[in-house]
Parts: structure tokens; sequence; C-alpha cells
């Protein structure tokens, strides 16, 4: 990942991240098995802000527990697949809706979670 | 401790195609198992490969991740402790090459970063991931 690629601010309240160029997969009939998937390249800018809705989420047996606010995210994209000649470019980052459900925060599972807890 | 950086591609990740699964799935799969078993000895690693290990029951369909929503956990790795973002359900629109306009977005159209720290290779590693 190119350095400052993704960007934290706020003390974790803001995530920002920008990468071009991505080396992704098209598999426009997932999840059929042994679904064509083509080359392609996708860039894309998404932007987290937090809310002031704190929570968290916490499941001991599954070993993980999130704290974090509620977010705001959008996100601007642009793909292409050379193999069939196709492009497309979102609407600019200020013109696509939010994501109908974003969380930002800090989680800790598995063993982490173990220690922690044991503690 | 170690610095990493993937990118593994939307579908193929969700789709547990190759680069998706391979991804997540360095920690000792069947698979990667067997590939291990064809290598000469001096390629082992002998701690195991030091790439993230996937949340085992999110493993239902092999694609070792689950839908953002509330209590869900965000992260797809196990053993981690960070900084984590997610969200779905995006919709919008868009142009295409054609200048046609285009929807995009599903209930599942789904985004997520995890950056911190991680358990592999019997030592704590560190990487920046995300879920495109």
């Amino acid at each position: 990942m190119p350095a400052g690629a993704l960007q934290w601010s706020g003390g974790g309240r803001s995530a920002a991240i920008e990468m071009q160029d991505v080396a992704v997969i098209d598999q426009p009939k997932w999840p059929a098995r042994k679904a064509v998937a083509s080359p392609a390249r996708m860039s894309f800018k998404m932007l987290f802000e937090a809310t002031d809705k704190a929570v968290t989420y916490e499941d001991k047996a599954k070993l993980f527990r999130v704290t974090g606010f509620l977010a705001n995210c959008r996100m601007e994209a642009r793909v292409t697949v050379p193999s069939i000649g196709f492009t497309w470019s979102s609407d600019p980052i200020d013109k696509c809706p939010p994501a109908a459900f974003a969380v930002i925060g800090n989680e800790i599972n598995g063993k982490y979670y173990e220690e922690e807890t044991a503690r | 401790m170690n610095r990493s950086t993937y990118f593994p591609s939307r579908r193929g990740f969700l789709a547990a195609s190759a680069a998706g699964s391979a991804w997540l799935m360095q920690g000792g799969n069947a698979w990667a198992q067997a590939v291990a078993g064809m290598r000469s000895v001096s390629d082992i690693e002998p701690d195991g490969p030091p790439g993230p290990y996937p949340i085992p029951w999110l493993d239902k369909n092999g694609s070792h991740n689950q839908p953002a929503g509330p209590d869900l956990e965000p992260s797809h790795i196990c053993h981690f402790k960070g900084r984590v973002a997610r969200c779905s359900g995006f919709s919008g629109s868009g142009t295409d090459g054609k200048n046609e306009r285009l929807l995009f977005g599903t209930k599942t159209t789904d985004y997520g970063i995890m950056d911190g720290e991680y358990w592999a290779a019997r030592a704590a590693q560190t990487g920046t991931f995300s879920h495109i």
C-alpha cells in the first residue's frame, strides 16, 4: 500500500483511504461456481466519520469486543475492465449517498480478548 | 514485529477465489498444508506463515467475512487488536465509458479496514488490510 493511502485522524474517529489502480477481479456471475473472472482495476476513495452514537459490540463466546461509534461513510470509485473495454466512474463522493451502516472504532479478538479478560 | 499490507480483490475475497482465499488462509488450511507438503523442506516456515488467520466461524461459505452490521464483528482476522472501520449498504450511480448512467450497490456492498496487530507465526505481526 502506498504510504499515506490510509489516514486516521481525530483520535481514530475519522478514516480516509484512497487507492489508485488496485488490481481486482471482475466476476459478474459470482457466486456461481466457476464464474468467469477477468482482471480489472479499481480506484477508490472512502471516508469514515464517527457520529456521536457510541457502540460496544461484545460476544464472549466468539471472543471479540468492538468499542467505537456508528459512522457515516461515503465513497467514490472508478473501475476498468480492459478485456471488455469497460470503464465506469461513480458520481463524486459528495454526491454519492452514504452507506446504510458504518462503524468505526477499535476491536480486540481471539487470544488478545482472552488475555485481556483473564486479567 | 513484522509489518505487511495486503489488498485482496473485492469479489475475489468474497467469493473465496484464489486471491481472496489466499489472503486470509495463509494460516494453515488444508489447501495450504497440501501445497506446503509439495515444497522442499527449506521452503517451510517453521513457525507457520506470518499472514493473518481467518476467524473460524466466518467461514461458513468459504468467504472469511460476514456482512457489516450491529453486533457483528468488523474484523475478518482472528487474534487481532487494532483499529477497524466497516460499512455496508452502498448505493448510488455512475457513468460508464459510453456515458450511460449505471446504478451500483446492494445491501451487501461492503468495505472494511483493519489496521493493527495480529498473531501469526508465533509472533505479533502488524499490518493494514482492506476489504474492498
